[in-house]
């Protein structure tokens, strides 16, 4: 029957994946992942652009000619007003459907000899002056740049620990934090292994993936704290399976929010490098993209198991979870449920559901009496027929 | 219908949605600064990388330690970097402090050359003690530099501006008393033999003396002892074997040249100018101290202690004097007034012969340097104790007046900057980055649009529906804010906007999947809603808030494109937020009671029902018991 295919599965949120009770080769394989990823950080270091190294650079409009024309013209400006300057790139980007440029890459001219330079190259081009777009950075600024967003990164992680505390409990926000923590670490790495060029811009991106990455972890783990609320109150699930269902469940949800995030960031990265060519737009896109994606990964992988670890750590789960396991055994079944990896969707759909219904129930009666809402939605439940819309549901697919 | 607590009304909310627009777009249309026609009075202010222009980023380089200046220091700076480019004539420029150290200058419209504006550093009146020659020329040939490289950062409008010999202060109003013998002490000028503590009330003296060390080590012990013992400028032609000893001062970069004692600048020949300008801005901004600067490049000037500082000068314009001469005149401020005539009169008469045979001008009258940055751009000699106001003359053209008479007003800059980044964009190229950045958010729009259309169903223009009002709503703020605070729209901005559609999309998801994991729970569409949207709300609210405060520390901390990124980023966050609460939420509840939210054809919730044959009656079951 189709309902079993892992996508049905996931779309209904019970795709029974046994992500947490896997965590070792989670954990092992970011472990390889933190080394490579470090080794190449260590070994290769990055490529950075010229805000890091100083540098200039001078957009002229293709109208001047072929590219050749541009970098000779250019070598010539130097020469006359560049004092010992050269190229050292040069490359035609598009305009975005403004007119296209040569983007020529100079070691470090001084503002003088930057703006002298320009005119000489006006001059020799023979186009207007103003024509000609010039960016000047010195190696500092790249240093600046980062020495604030490292100041941003300390602040955010120490205001985000306190918010995740409030309002989780101090497992989850040491797991977020980890998790966040490998996504940058990981997300570094892919930039020295691919060998991305870092820019400023690189740098606010990885700042911003920060925000996303805990916003994913936020997304999973409120549904873990749905889930796991009373769970000391009977017996049926310990506490690492309860955070596997709410995984899960909320894996649909996580793909969906991750998709939804990255379909614009893909819409920069494509005119970003698709069209501009270079800039802004680009580096932005793609440490996003990159970030984002293993934002979600890391969330979904390393988060929730490291929190089911530290959970367990705890004396009350873990009595709790011993009890779970008593109560299995003396049940004795052909098989234990407690391993919950087991290869057998349509038996293990039934399992968490069952769970999920007393999880749930547990996890709503308090509401009834506290939230008004819960008792009008109490009330609705009585008068419904069993769903009136459902039979036409179950014909789907 | 009555709705019972905690159930929303959806009338009053859109209510207050719709109120919020009226009011939002009465400012766009009405607010103070708004005019024009009403097309105009749409326009959001862009970033220059949007329309063309220039914007140079200044970081302040105070002291050789690299501590940050204090906010007022900043904040003057500011004024007089904007009131420099004002100057220019230039409307629309925008000069802000950014950080604690930094000063963005931002023009849009044609390019420009900036550079001088930021370059002025502090002033400094100071008495020339010597002269000596600043070539650095020695006997063999050596020295790598030539003469004629100029100095970062620094315009050198020495050259023109004041040929030393023409040069000359006049008291206009009177020459007053000329009296006043008063000894006054010029110390350090006689034991030259004992370096000057230089540097010693910086904070960190031990980095000084450690570079000084590294410089010590890098030229040799023997060239530091030769140069230490020097007691005037050595005259190499008459000691070659000197000349030898002397060359590794030669290959000194500016910035380890700063790090010398001045006296040893002064007396070693083999550091010339070239080496001497290119000496880090702020190496010669202690009063205290005595520093050598040079002259139109060649001239290497020993000075005195700065007795007079640009914080005094109250006025400075250039006139055309009785002759019709362009000159300078110059006011000070009521204590400026009375160190100015201290120091003319000390050099009027040359007291305790502090200035050497070769610093006096024709009439034997000590010359004062106007010593801006590590630079003189002017040496006048004072032809009189100056009670009142004075003036500069010179055979100055009226430009060359004007930008000396600049220099002196403004040029009290508190802090020394060095310019970071400077961009110069074309208006073409500005042009089709709007078009790259506004391409890029519609695609990224559409893509979140069919996406939701693909997934959520009718749902989708729920969606398509909350984006198009967040689009107005931040639109509009952005027009607002733009006149109100100053926010310009940069390409970065446009970034921050792309990126908070998936956001605002992903409180969508939590919504929806909610609602659907409400559905599979066996309630009905209808009943769902409500419940759903109390517990989406709270992880809408977390994962918000968590945007919002990275976009926050962001914006406070960072620098440079990053500040548009992030409050763009915060502000469509907060749109989302708003729009979340007063338009989803209620539209929903409406959505919930019609007929077709029942049909899982049209709202995409359909699919959430488990296919359910043999299984759904006892899952129905277990529901119920609980």
């Amino acid at each position: 029957m189709a309902e079993t295919g892992l996508a049905a599965r996931l779309y209904r949120g019970e795709a029974g994946l046994n992500i947490v009770g896997r965590r070792k080769v989670w954990f092992t394989v970011a472990a390889l992942l933190v080394l490579i990823a470090l080794g190449s950080v260590i070994f290769r270091g990055f490529s950075l652009g010229i805000e890091f190294a100083g540098g200039n650079s001078f957009q002229v409009p293709t109208s001047v000619g072929t590219m050749e024309r541009a970098e000779t013209g250019a070598a010539e400006a130097l020469t006359s007003a560049g004092d010992g300057a050269r190229v050292v790139t040069a490359q035609q980007v598009g305009g975005g459907g403004g007119g296209e440029f040569y983007e020529l890459r100079t070691t470090q001219l001084d503002a003088e000899q930057a703006e002298a330079v320009r005119v000489e190259m006006g001059r020799i081009f023979n186009v207007d002056p103003a024509e000609i777009a010039s960016n000047r950075v010195s190696e500092a600024w790249g240093s600046q740049v980062t020495n604030r967003a490292l100041l941003g990164l300390v602040i955010f992680l120490a205001l985000v620990t306190v918010y995740l505390v409030l309002r989780f409990e101090w497992q989850m926000a040491a797991a977020a934090i980890f998790a966040l923590v490998m996504n940058l670490v990981l997300t570094s790495g892919i930039y020295s292994i691919v060998g991305f060029e870092v820019t400023p811009s690189t740098i606010i991106g990885l700042l911003t993936i920060l925000g996303f990455a805990l916003y994913d972890v936020v997304v999973v783990f409120d549904k873990v704290q749905e889930n796991t609320r009373g769970i000391t109150a009977n017996n049926n699930q310990t506490y690492g399976e309860a955070a596997n269902l709410a995984v899960n469940q909320s894996l649909m949800r996580s793909i969906n929010t991750s998709v939804v995030a990255l379909l614009p960031v893909g819409g920069i990265l494509f005119i970003g490098a698709g069209l501009l060519g270079a800039g802004t737009l680009k580096d932005l896109g793609l440490v996003l993209f990159v970030g984002m994606a293993m934002a979600f990964l890391t969330s979904i992988t390393l988060a929730t198991p490291l929190l089911a670890v530290l959970k367990n750590r705890d004396p009350r789960i873990q009595a709790h979870n011993k009890r779970v396991q008593t109560r299995r055994a003396t049940v004795t079944r052909g098989e234990t449920p407690a391993r919950p990896g087991a290869p057998r969707p349509a038996e293990r759909a039934e399992e968490p559901v069952a769970a999920e219904a007393g999880a749930l129930a547990a996890a709503a009666a308090p509401k009834v009496g506290a939230r008004p809402a819960g008792k009008r939605a109490a009330g609705g439940r009585g008068g419904r027929p069993g769903g009136g819309s459902r039979p036409g549901g179950g014909k789907r697919r | 219908m009555a709705p019972p607590q905690g159930q929303m009304r959806p009338g009053r909310q859109l209510a207050v949605l719709g109120g919020i627009f009226v009011v939002l777009y009465l400012l766009v249309f009405f607010s103070g600064g708004a005019s024009g026609g009403w097309k105009d009075r749409l326009e959001p202010r862009l970033g220059l990388d949007l329309v063309g222009g220039t914007r140079l980023t200044l970081e302040a380089t105070n002291t050789l330690d690299g501590r940050a200046p204090t906010a007022e220091n900043l904040e003057r700076a500011r004024q007089i970097i904007e009131s420099r480019v004002n100057a220019y004539g230039v409307a629309e420029a925008e000069v802000v402090t950014e950080g604690d150290r930094n000063i963005v200058i931002s023009l849009p419209g044609e390019n420009r050359d900036l550079n001088e504006v930021g370059s002025a550093a502090e002033l400094r009146f100071r008495k020339v003690l010597k002269i000596a020659d600043g070539s650095g020329a020695i006997p063999a040939p050596a020295p790598t530099e030539s003469a004629e490289a100029t100095p970062s950062g620094t315009p050198s409008p020495s050259g023109s501006a004041s040929p030393t010999p023409d040069a000359e202060a006049s008291a206009s109003p009177s020459a007053g008393g000329q009296g006043g013998g008063a000894p006054t002490p010029t110390p350090s000028e006689t034991p030259a033999a004992t370096p000057p503590p230089a540097a010693s009330e910086e904070p960190v003296p031990q980095s000084v003396e450690e570079q000084r060390r590294a410089v010590e080590q890098k030229v040799g012990a023997e060239a530091w002892a030769a140069a230490s013992a020097l007691q005037a400028p050595a005259d190499l032609s008459a000691d070659p074997s000197l000349a030898d000893k002397l060359k590794p001062f030669a290959e000194l970069s500016g910035r380890e040249v700063a790090v010398l004692p001045a006296q040893m600048q002064f007396n070693v020949p083999t550091i010339g100018c070239a080496q001497l300008d290119d000496r880090p801005p702020a190496s010669i901004s202690d009063p205290e101290q005595q520093v050598v600067a040079c002259e139109g490049g060649y001239a290497k000037n020993l000075l005195d202690v700065a007795k007079v500082l640009g914080t005094d000068v109250s006025d400075a314009n250039a006139v055309r004097d009785q002759t019709s001469q362009w000159v300078v005149s110059l006011n000070f401020t009521g204590s400026g007034q009375e160190k100015w005539t201290g120091l003319t009169r000390e050099a009027f008469n040359n007291e305790g012969q502090a200035c050497d045979a070769s610093a006096l001008g024709d009439e034997g009258k000590c010359r004062v340097a106007v010593v801006l940055d590590n630079e003189i751009i002017s040496s006048p000699q004072i032809q009189g104790v100056l009670t009142g106001n004075s003036q500069i003359t010179g055979n100055f053209t009226n430009a060359e007046a004007s930008e000396l008479a600049g220099y002196l007003s403004y040029g009290a800059l508190p802090v020394t900057f060095e310019a970071q980044e400077q961009q110069n964009v074309t208006a073409t190229l500005g042009a089709s980055h709007l078009r790259a950045g506004l391409l890029a958010a519609g695609i990224g729009m559409l893509l979140v649009i069919i996406y939701s259309f693909f997934y959520y169903r009718l749902l989708g223009s729920v969606i398509f529906l909350s984006l198009i009002l967040s689009a107005l709503l931040l639109f509009g703020a952005m027009v607002v804010l733009g006149r109100q605070i100053g926010f310009t729209l940069t390409l970065a901005g446009i970034a921050g906007i792309i990126v908070s559609l998936g956001v605002a999309a992903d409180s969508f998801v939590i919504y929806f999947e909610r609602l659907k994991d409400e559905i599979r729970e066996g309630r009905t569409p209808r009943s769902a809603v409500p419940r759903a949207w109390v517990r989406a709300r709270r992880t809408i609210i977390s994962a918000n808030a968590i945007t919002i405060m990275s976009a926050v520390v962001l914006y406070i901390v960072s620098v440079g494109t990053v500040k548009g990124f992030a409050f763009a980023l915060g502000l469509a966050t907060v749109l989302d937020l708003l729009v979340v609460f007063l338009f989803r939420h209620p539209i929903m509840t409406m959505f919930a009671r019609t007929r077709a939210f029942l049909s899982p054809r049209v709202s995409g919730l359909g699919r959430a029902l488990p296919a359910r044959s043999e299984q759904a009656p006892p899952r129905n079951q277990r529901v119920k018991e609980a």
